[in-house]
């Protein structure tokens, strides 16, 4: 029954494509979700990786960059430079809001540099000027390639225009594209000139990360200090999750809809093959055996369609941002490990719906025309 | 033609049952992701448009209401409510913070700090705040973390007590939470914040009520000449301004997502087709034997599709508000409008197409169909 089973799913090569096909991109539908969520929530950290510092120093409450705001005077930063186990610090002054270009709104992040302190600036430039000065901005490449707004054109901060004199990779998300702005202007808008948001410390070599965070809570007044790791993993974490419920239901409307469609194939095959199954149900093929078939073609649609959304997502899915730029995706494997695991219950599912039809085939269907 | 479609489907109510709850939970996909693209707008426009205004002032050059950092002078509320036609400018803060309770997963929330005006527009349990250290917070919040009146909720260390739940206050994945002046003042000097701040935050926004009879063109060049820190808009000016953020932002995203459900959508249909024209192969040799041809059987098949689209589109539309109010009820943070008539008639029109392009894809079975096969046993 098995080999029978499989040689009628075969038989029709472009239906079972199709069907296949249509259950890839149910599975789709949720990898797209969880690739957009990570992707996303990885390129929120983008800046945090690529400052590549030991330590993070912030207005005490605050334990993250994303959607926070943070405050500190200015003389923090030169206490901190004079601790002994600090090898280097530097200093930014952030806004996380939109700001116009080409006419339209950009959530960013808008990072103020001060002459003293430009580590935080941009770590891969296309073009351009990587540090702004006063009336000046750097912008992602990103922006320019979808506004058109190109070095020498204007961009409004509030409602201070600013000069774009350079264009960076690697800083454009939909919800926090890196701006960089000089922090005169920055601090100058948000009426905060003698103060930085975050601080970042480099230790030097042979001290512990640990110890100098601590020393830095007990110098400093009012901080909160986090190693880069944790920094990280905070902002990283608070991203991901704010997109965790809707993916939970994504993921189940998807497996839903892939039962549905695993269900509708194997029931429309078998209930072609009525007469066929007659004959075997006549020459004695408990229900049993029939049920396994069954179960059989649904494995393999589903299967089949499990396969095909791997292969798409690492092909379609990876190459859609080079289309639509503001687009950041990440694909992992174990995006697939909830599909895979939902997969055996769908085909189950599918199969019993299908097989429910076999069970009241009766053999004398065989003497019919 | 209408006739024999009519009989097929009749034929076999179970597979047509079948049918159309495939194509109706491919349509449901399809509205479901339009209604939640469509609830991420709604709720963007309404956060200006629901904080009870004639005009709204804000920082000049911010042109936006949600997620903006507005910062206007203290004097302004004095100079505004001095000028001709104004009856009264209600302060309101927006601010930005991360909630952490133990055991539950961090969440943005903005605090709307208000005074007089501009608070939650609906409570649907306890009450607005009228004691210090009041919070009424989305059901959102409630949901997630399992809050209710009376419940501490403590942010940096400070610690409200929720008065009351407020619904369909979020925006932009973030719930809102509402406080009075005094308690941002305390929460500021409580928890320590307001060392490193030379200036509090204390004015995001002015909501602007006009005396009757004045009109607010006038009065908004007016306040515009007095304050020349300030812009002034009208709420649907702000609140339209939001949603065009917002397509910026989820435009893509959500384009792509639709996209990818009629994709399936269209393979649904497509499936469908290839199974009627397999199992009624021999019908079609008939009727090629008949002298029908390859164009009249083809435009049946189509007639078929449309048929079925038109019978499944109501229970998509089921399934899709069952699905929205399932969402809705759970996750409160989103809005799920599916029944929009602007987004139901774009989704069946296009349904409609998908029904004919679905129709054709198993043209190639009916083309190359011999109408010798009637005489095969």
């Amino acid at each position: 029954m098995i080999y029978w089973s499989i040689k009628t799913l075969f038989s029709e090569p472009m239906r079972l494509m199709v069907s296949a096909l249509a259950v890839a991109v149910s599975f789709i539908l949720v990898i797209f979700f969880s690739a957009v969520f990570e992707g996303e929530s990885d390129q929120i950290v983008a800046y945090l990786k690529k400052m590549d510092t030991d330590i993070w120093v912030m207005q005490k409450g605050v334990s993250n960059m994303h959607m926070a705001s943070s405050m500190l005077w200015d003389w923090k930063a030169d206490k901190i430079e004079k601790l002994p186990e600090v090898k280097e610090v530097s200093a930014i002054l952030f806004l996380n809001g939109p700001i116009k270009i080409g006419g339209k709104d950009w959530f960013a992040y808008i990072i103020g540099l001060s002459p003293k302190y430009q580590r935080g600036g941009p770590w891969d430039m296309f073009k351009g000027k990587a540090i702004p000065g006063p009336g000046e901005a750097v912008i992602p490449e990103v922006i320019n390639r979808l506004t058109g707004v190109t070095i020498g054109d204007e961009i409004i901060m509030l409602d201070r225009p600013l000069k774009v004199v350079g264009l960076t990779r690697g800083t454009f998300s939909m919800a926090s594209s890196v701006v960089f702005v000089s922090h005169e202007d920055l601090g100058d808008l948000v009426e905060a000139p003698d103060q930085y948001s975050y601080i970042m410390v480099n230790a030097k070599p042979g001290v512990s990360t640990q110890s100098l965070i601590k020393n830095i809570k007990n110098e400093v007044d009012k901080v909160n200090v986090l190693s880069n790791e944790d920094f990280i993993k905070s902002d990283w974490t608070l991203a991901v999750q704010m997109g965790a419920e809707i993916l939970r239901m994504m993921t189940t409307i998807g497996t839903l809809l892939a039962t549905l469609i695993v269900a509708f194939t194997a029931y429309s095959l078998i209930a072609r093959k009525k007469q066929e199954l007659a004959v075997a149900k006549a020459l004695g093929f408990s229900n049993g055996s029939i049920y396994l078939a069954a179960l059989c073609q649904s494995v393999v649609i589903t299967g089949l369609g499990l396969l095909l959304s791997l292969l798409l997502s690492y092909t379609v899915i990876i190459w859609l941002p080079l289309v639509i730029p503001q687009l950041n995706l990440t694909v992992r494997l174990h995006h697939f490990i909830p599909l895979a695991i939902i997969a055996l219950p769908v085909a189950v599912v599918a199969s019993l719906i299908a097989a429910n039809t076999v069970a009241r085939v009766d053999p004398m269907t065989v003497f019919k025309g | 033609m209408l006739k024999l479609i009519r009989r097929q489907l009749v034929h076999e109510p179970f597979r047509t049952l079948l049918t159309c709850i495939a194509i109706g939970s491919a349509l449901a996909v399809i509205l479901l992701l339009e209604g939640f693209q469509t609830g991420l707008y709604v709720q963007l426009k309404n956060v200006a448009l629901t904080r009870g205004a004639d005009l709204i002032v804000t920082q000049s050059g911010v042109t936006n209401f949600v997620a903006s950092r507005s910062l206007l002078p203290q004097i302004s509320r004095e100079v505004v409510e001095s000028i001709d036609g104004v009856k009264e400018a209600h302060p309101i803060t927006s601010m930005p913070i991360i909630y952490d309770k133990p055991g539950y997963r961090k969440s943005p929330v903005f605090f709307m700090v208000y005074d007089t005006g501009g608070g939650p527009v609906v409570i649907i349990e306890g009450q607005k705040a009228s004691k210090p250290r009041d919070i009424v917070i989305d059901k959102s919040l409630a949901v997630l973390y399992d809050l209710n009146v009376g419940d501490p909720f403590i942010v940096a260390d400070f610690k409200f007590n929720v008065s009351g739940i407020t619904e369909h206050a979020s925006a932009l994945f973030t719930a809102f939470a509402y406080i009075s002046y005094d308690d941002m003042i305390d929460f500021f000097f409580d928890s320590d914040l307001i060392g490193d701040i030379s200036n509090l935050p204390l004015l995001s926004f002015l909501l602007v009520e006009v005396k009757p009879g004045a009109d607010k063109n006038t009065v908004a060049a007016a306040i515009e000449a007095a304050e020349k820190d300030a812009d002034v808009y009208f709420p649907e000016q702000l609140s339209k301004n939001d949603v065009t953020m917002g397509q910026t932002l989820f435009g893509p995203v959500m384009g792509v997502l639709i996209g990818a459900g009629y994709i399936i959508a269209l393979l649904v249909v497509g499936m469908i087709m290839f199974a009627a024209v397999h199992a009624r192969l021999r019908n079609y040799g008939v009727m090629k034997a008949l002298g029908f041809s390859n164009h009249l059987l083809i435009k049946g098949m189509v007639i078929e599709s449309l048929v079925m689209i038109v019978l499944s589109f109501p229970l998509g539309v089921l399934l899709a508000q069952l699905a929205a109010m399932f969402i809705e009820y759970t996750v409160p943070l989103y809005m799920v409008p599916v029944l929009e008539p602007v987004v139901m008639l774009r989704t069946f029109i296009a349904a409609l197409i998908l029904g004919v392009i679905g129709a054709y894809l198993p043209y190639r079975s009916i083309a190359r169909l011999d109408a010798a096969i009637v005489f095969r046993s």
